[in-house]
């Protein structure tokens, strides 16, 4: 497929998802809601992985760099961070690696107790 | 002069070239320095910030070219269910560790937060726009700003605990001793989200896919949870 088209493709599909995101009750991100219906459609096969492989291999391999603008944005909040900025720190950095945590053993509990099950 | 300059500042290709440029000079020190805080995200953020502030260029001027950038996000989170597809035996066949996981780290998240908050006697307005913090920016924004947190912090603080799981995600595999890829990558996308998901993808495929799993899930659970504080 062109370029172009796989393009098409997933616009196209994100498209779509802010207009879902729009129409449900809940708040919902268009982002998630894509992700969910590109999802779908590669599962039914509606859209196979060669119509959109070279686009998302760009978006994917470079997907820490779309950050850099909402970063550069931090700029716009500094007077209000400055206002609460200990316990914001606090709560920010130190909370992740707790999280980080909690959910890997989580996971691997879970695991060894379905493997026990099994034997 | 200060006109074409004007001209110039305001024009979406200064956004988009001050934040290519910066990119490639961050990915260039982390390359030189091996050093986990030189992240190119950080490095090339910081670069542009002190940019702007040394030539007193308005934030909104380089929003010009930068809202193009953020718009590509969606896009790009978007595409992550190609990485999910990849997976898709693996993930029926370990379906209850990845779920019970997301839950785990989405009521950790919110259960130590507002323990924070009320230790550190935080107003109510930060502690809802902090309750969010480790799900996806939009989600969180959504989440914040229905239950009237400042979204500002939010934004702040999705991107704090972002760049922070992405900076130090092999770090945290080593100290608490995860050696599972796929406890591994739902950890990640836990407790940073779509930042920390573009790292897992560095770590591994399996990481990645688990990863953009984990960051749907719990930016869901997350939504319906808050619905009932």
């Amino acid at each position: 497929m062109n370029i172009m088209g796989e393009l098409a493709i997933i616009f196209g599909l994100c498209l779509a998802a802010e207009g879902i995101s729009a129409l449900l009750p809940i708040t919902m991100p268009a982002s998630v809601i894509s992700l969910l219906l590109l999802l779908i459609c590669l599962l039914t096969g509606l859209i196979k992985e060669r119509q959109i492989q070279r686009a998302s291999d760009f978006f994917i391999r470079n997907m820490a760099f779309f950050f850099v603008a909402p970063c550069v944005g931090l700029i716009e909040h500094l007077p209000t961070l400055a206002s609460c900025l200990v316990p914001f720190l606090i709560i920010a950095v130190f909370t992740t690696p707790l999280i980080y945590a909690v959910t890997a053993w989580a996971v691997q509990l879970t695991m060894r107790l379905c493997r026990r099950k099994e034997h | 002069m200060t006109e074409l300059f004007e001209t110039l500042r305001s024009s979406a290709f200064f956004g988009l070239a001050l934040s290519c440029g910066a990119w490639c000079f961050g990915l260039w020190v982390q390359k030189k320095t091996r050093l986990v805080l030189c992240n190119p995200l950080v490095i090339a953020s910081a670069l542009i910030i002190l940019l702007l502030s040394v030539l007193h260029i308005p934030y909104s001027d380089y929003a010009v070219g930068g809202s193009l950038i953020s718009l590509m996000l969606g896009p790009a989170t978007a595409v992550l269910a190609l990485n999910i597809c990849h997976e898709k035996q693996r993930l029926r066949e370990y379906f209850l560790p990845v779920f019970v996981g997301c839950l785990v780290g989405t009521l950790t998240s919110m259960g130590l937060i507002l323990l924070l908050c009320h230790l550190l006697s935080v107003e109510s307005t930060i502690a809802a726009a902090l309750l969010p913090k480790s799900v996806t920016t939009a989600i969180a924004l959504a989440i914040s700003e229905s239950s009237g947190g400042i979204p500002g912090i939010t934004a702040a603080a999705v991107i704090v605990a972002g760049v922070v799981g992405a900076m130090f995600a092999p770090a945290f595999a080593k100290i608490f001793r995860v050696k599972d890829p796929i406890a591994e990558g739902i950890a990640i996308g836990a407790c940073s989200h779509a930042l920390g998901t573009a790292k897992a993808l560095e770590i591994g495929e399996l990481q990645g896919a688990m990863s953009s799993i984990s960051l749907c899930l719990c930016g869901i659970l997350t939504s319906i949870l808050c619905l009932f504080l």
